[in-house]
C-alpha cells in the first residue's frame, strides 16, 4: 500500500539514512597532501586505520572516496590504453626534454600534473589545464620575440619607396617587426608540428589520457594532448622556477628544434 | 582688407600646379631632401597657407628641371610619418600617458592606423598588436594564475577577458581620450584612430567556425585551439583581411590600438617600463571575481569536491530561519564537513539556501589567494643567486577544478 507521505520528505528521510551509515564507515583523516584551508579542528582517526600505510601522493592513486565499490557499467569494448606509471621513465623524459638534470626541474607532483591530461581518470587525479594556458601564453609571447630577432627575419629597407612614394619610419627597436604576422606565427606554433616535437621528446609515451579509441590514437587526438602537455611543462616551470628559467626552456628546448636561432638570446 | 584666398596664393607660389586648394604631398624623387619640419621661409608668414605649401615653395627653388607631381594627401592611406612630429594630439597622447620620450612620436602615430585604413605592414599596427596582445596576455594570466591557483578554466577565461578583452580595451582607449577619424586618410591628423568604419548593416552573419564541430569542442581543447579567451572566433580584422568585411568596428580597431601601444611601450621602453604601464592602466581595474562564477549543480560539486579532498562529506543544517509559513520565508542554512562550516547561503526555500550555501562554499575554495605572490616575469632577466633572484617564491600549482 502505498505510503501517504509526500514524496519529498521520503527521499530526504532516505538520503540522511543512507548518509548515517556511510558517515559512521567512512570517517578517517583527511590526506596530507590537501591544503587544509577548510578545517581548524583536529579530526580524530578512527582505530581501524591506524595500521594503514602513509598516505600515497596524488599522482599514484584515484582519492579513495571517489571510487565506488564495484563497477557497475560494462567494460568498453576494444583496447584498454595502458598508462604510464613509473617514475623513473618519466624523470628521463624530462631529462631527454630539459636536458641534464631536467627531473630536479619541477616537483613531484607538478612533473606528474604536467602530463595529465583532463581525460585521465575523469579528471580525479588533477589535470593540466591551466599549467597549458600559462605555458601557451608564454610560448606565443617567446614565438613573436624570436620572429622578430632571429636572423632569418627580412630587416626593413629604408631607402625602399611605397607605392605612394612613403618611407616607413625606421627605429632600431622596430626592426624585425616585418616577420611578425598572424601567418608566421600560425606556421610556428602548428599543433601537428609541435605534437611531433613532443614525440621526439618520447612525451607521448608517459603523458596520461584516455584515448577514445586506444587502436586510433591519432585519431582520438593525441596531437591536441601532446601539444598540451608541452604547454603544461612550460607553465609549470614558470609557476615553480620563475620567468626565466621557462623562457629559457622555451628558446633551447621548443623554439630551436623547431627552427629558430635567434641570435643573443 | 580684403581676405586672401588660399587658391590665388597657391597659384602664386606654383606656377605649375592645378588651381586648386587641397593639400597635397610632394613626389617622391624630392621627398627625401624636402620634409624638414622645422625649415620655414621668410614667404610663410602669411597664415592661411598650409605648411605643405611651404614646403612646396622650398621645393620648387631647388628643383630639377623635372615638373613636381603632386599627389593629393586624400590619396595616402595614413598620414606620413614625419607629418607625427608636429601633431599636437600625439604629443599630449604620450604625456598623458605618461609615456617616457624613448617611445618617439612616429611609432605612437603608426599605432593609431589599423590594417583596415592601410594595408602596408611597414605603416599599420598589426605587427605591434600581435607583440602586446602576447605582452598583455602573458602579464594577466600570470597574475590570474600567481594569485588564485585554483581558479576554474572557464572563470580564467571570463577574468582574461574582463581585464584584456576587446571591450575592455575599448574602454580603456576611451579613457585615454583616443578619438577616431571619420575616414582614413593622409590628411587626417595622426593622433585620430584610424580605421575603415563598418557601417550599419553591413555585417550579416558571423562566421562559423569551419575546421570544428560542436560536439567536438572541450574546455581543454579550447586552450590550444583557441585564443586567450577560449573562443573560436576570429576576430573581425583578419575577415576584413579576407575582403569579407568592408570594415571593422570600433572596438576591433580600439583594441587593436591599446595592443599596438603596448607592444611599441615594449620594444622602444623595455619590459620594466611595460610592466609599470601594465600595472598602473590594466591592473589597477577593479574586478570582482566572485561575480564571474555560474554553478550548475553546486551541491554534487562541493560533494566530489570534498571526496576528492578527503574532507568529510558536507552535510547542510539549518542555522536560522524566519517566516517559515509567511509569503517570503528566510532560511539561513550551512555547510557542514563535520564541525567545519564550508559556507553559507540564505534563500527564501530550503532548496535555495542549501544550493548558495554549497555555492558559497565552492566560491571560497576556488577563490582561494596566497598571501605572497611573486609573479613569473618578475624574476625574468635576473640571477636566480642574486638578493633580487632570492625573492622568488614558488607558487602554489593546483590540481584542477573538481569534475562531475
Amino acid at each position: 500500500m502505498a505510503s501517504k507521505r509526500p514524496i519529498r520528505s521520503l527521499i530526504s528521510t532516505a538520503n540522511s539514512a543512507v548518509r548515517s551509515t556511510r558517515q559512521s564507515q567512512h570517517s578517517f583523516t583527511p590526506s596530507s597532501s590537501s591544503a587544509c584551508t577548510f578545517s581548524t579542528s583536529t579530526t580524530t582517526s578512527a582505530p581501524e586505520y591506524d595500521t594503514e600505510a602513509a598516505p600515497r601522493p596524488r599522482w599514484q592513486q584515484t582519492p579513495a572516496r571517489m571510487v565506488a565499490p564495484y563497477r557497475i557499467r560494462p567494460l568498453p569494448a576494444g583496447p584498454e590504453l595502458k598508462v604510464n606509471d613509473d617514475p623513473r621513465k618519466l624523470d628521463e623524459v624530462y631529462v631527454r626534454m630539459l636536458g641534464q638534470s631536467g627531473d630536479k626541474v619541477l616537483s613531484e607532483e607538478a612533473k606528474w600534473l604536467a602530463v595529465t591530461h583532463k581525460s585521465f581518470d575523469h579528471g580525479r587525479r588533477g589535470f593540466n589545464d591551466r599549467l597549458a594556458y600559462l605555458g601557451r601564453r608564454i610560448v606565443s609571447l617567446q614565438t613573436s620575440l624570436a620572429l622578430m630577432s632571429g636572423p632569418q627575419t627580412i630587416k626593413v629597407d629604408p631607402k625602399k619607396e611605397d607605392q605612394y612614394g612613403r618611407k616607413p619610419f625606421v627605429h632600431p627597436a622596430l626592426s624585425g617587426l616585418q616577420g611578425l604576422t598572424h601567418e608566421a606565427k600560425h606556421d610556428v606554433l602548428n599543433k601537428t608540428r609541435l605534437a611531433n616535437l613532443g614525440r621526439r621528446y618520447g612525451l607521448d609515451q608517459v603523458m596520461r589520457w584516455k584515448p577514445m579509441k586506444a587502436d586510433n590514437l591519432q585519431g582520438s587526438g593525441a596531437d591536441l594532448v601532446l601539444t598540451t602537455t608541452i604547454y603544461a611543462i612550460v607553465g609549470a616551470i614558470s609557476l615553480e622556477r620563475g620567468g626565466e628559467v621557462a623562457n629559457r626552456v622555451v628558446k633551447d628546448k621548443i623554439l630551436n628544434p623547431l627552427g629558430f636561432t635567434t641570435s643573443a638570446s | 582688407m580684403k581676405r586672401l584666398r588660399i587658391e590665388r596664393w597657391g597659384s602664386q607660389l606654383h606656377p605649375q600646379s592645378t588651381f586648386s586648394s587641397r593639400p597635397r604631398c610632394i613626389c617622391p624623387s624630392l621627398q627625401s631632401r624636402v620634409l624638414q619640419p622645422h625649415n620655414r621661409r621668410a614667404q610663410s608668414t602669411a597664415p592661411q597657407i598650409p605648411a605643405e605649401a611651404t614646403e612646396f615653395s622650398d621645393v620648387l627653388t631647388q628643383t630639377s628641371p623635372e615638373e613636381p607631381k603632386m599627389i593629393p594627401l586624400e590619396t595616402l592611406p595614413s598620414p606620413h610619418p614625419h607629418v607625427a612630429l608636429r601633431s599636437a594630439k600625439l604629443s599630449a597622447l604620450r604625456s598623458r600617458l605618461s609615456l617616457p620620450p624613448r617611445l618617439p612620436l612616429q611609432s605612437l602615430a603608426r599605432t593609431l592606423v589599423h590594417e583596415s585604413a592601410d594595408s602596408d605592414p611597414n605603416f599599420n599596427n598589426t605587427s605591434l598588436s600581435i607583440l602586446g596582445s602576447n605582452i598583455l596576455g602573458y602579464y594577466t594570466t600570470e597574475h590570474l594564475i600567481a594569485n588564485y591557483p585554483r581558479l576554474p578554466t572557464s572563470v580564467l577565461f571570463a577574468a582574461q577577458y574582463a581585464y584584456v578583452g576587446p571591450k575592455a580595451l575599448t574602454t580603456i582607449a576611451h579613457e585615454w581620450g583616443i578619438e577616431s577619424a571619420a575616414e582614413p586618410g593622409g590628411e587626417v591628423d595622426p593622433g585620430l584612430l584610424q580605421f575603415k568604419r563598418l557601417r550599419a548593416g553591413e555585417w550579416a552573419t558571423p562566421s562559423q567556425p569551419s575546421f570544428r564541430n560542436k560536439w567536438n569542442q572541450s574546455l581543454t581543447g579550447k586552450i590550444v585551439h583557441g585564443d586567450e579567451f577560449g573562443s573560436y572566433k576570429s576576430d573581425l580584422s583578419e575577415r576584413s583581411r579576407n575582403r569579407e568585411l568592408p570594415g571593422v568596428p570600433l572596438e576591433d580597431a580600439a583594441s587593436t590600438f591599446v595592443r599596438a601601444l603596448v607592444g611599441a611601450t615594449y620594444l622602444h621602453c623595455g619590459p620594466q617600463t611595460t610592466k609599470r604601464f601594465y600595472a598602473n592602466h590594466f591592473l589597477s581595474r577593479h574586478l570582482d571575481m566572485s561575480t564571474l562564477f555560474d554553478f550548475r549543480t553546486p551541491t554534487r560539486d562541493l560533494s566530489r569536491l570534498c571526496a576528492r579532498e578527503g574532507f568529510e562529506a558536507p552535510i547542510a543544517r539549518l542555522i536560522s530561519e524566519t517566516g517559515r509559513k509567511s509569503r517570503h520565508p528566510v532560511f539561513v542554512v550551512g555547510v557542514f564537513s563535520g564541525k567545519d562550516k564550508l559556507g553559507e547561503g540564505a534563500g527564501s526555500s530550503l532548496n535555495e539556501a542549501r544550493v548558495r550555501a554549497a555555492a558559497a562554499a565552492l566560491k571560497s575554495w576556488y577563490l582561494y589567494r596566497p598571501v605572497e605572490v611573486t609573479v613569473p616575469s618578475s624574476v625574468e632577466g635576473v640571477d636566480p643567486n642574486s638578493p633580487e633572484g632570492a625573492k622568488w617564491i614558488p607558487n602554489h600549482i593546483d590540481c584542477g577544478e573538481v569534475i562531475v
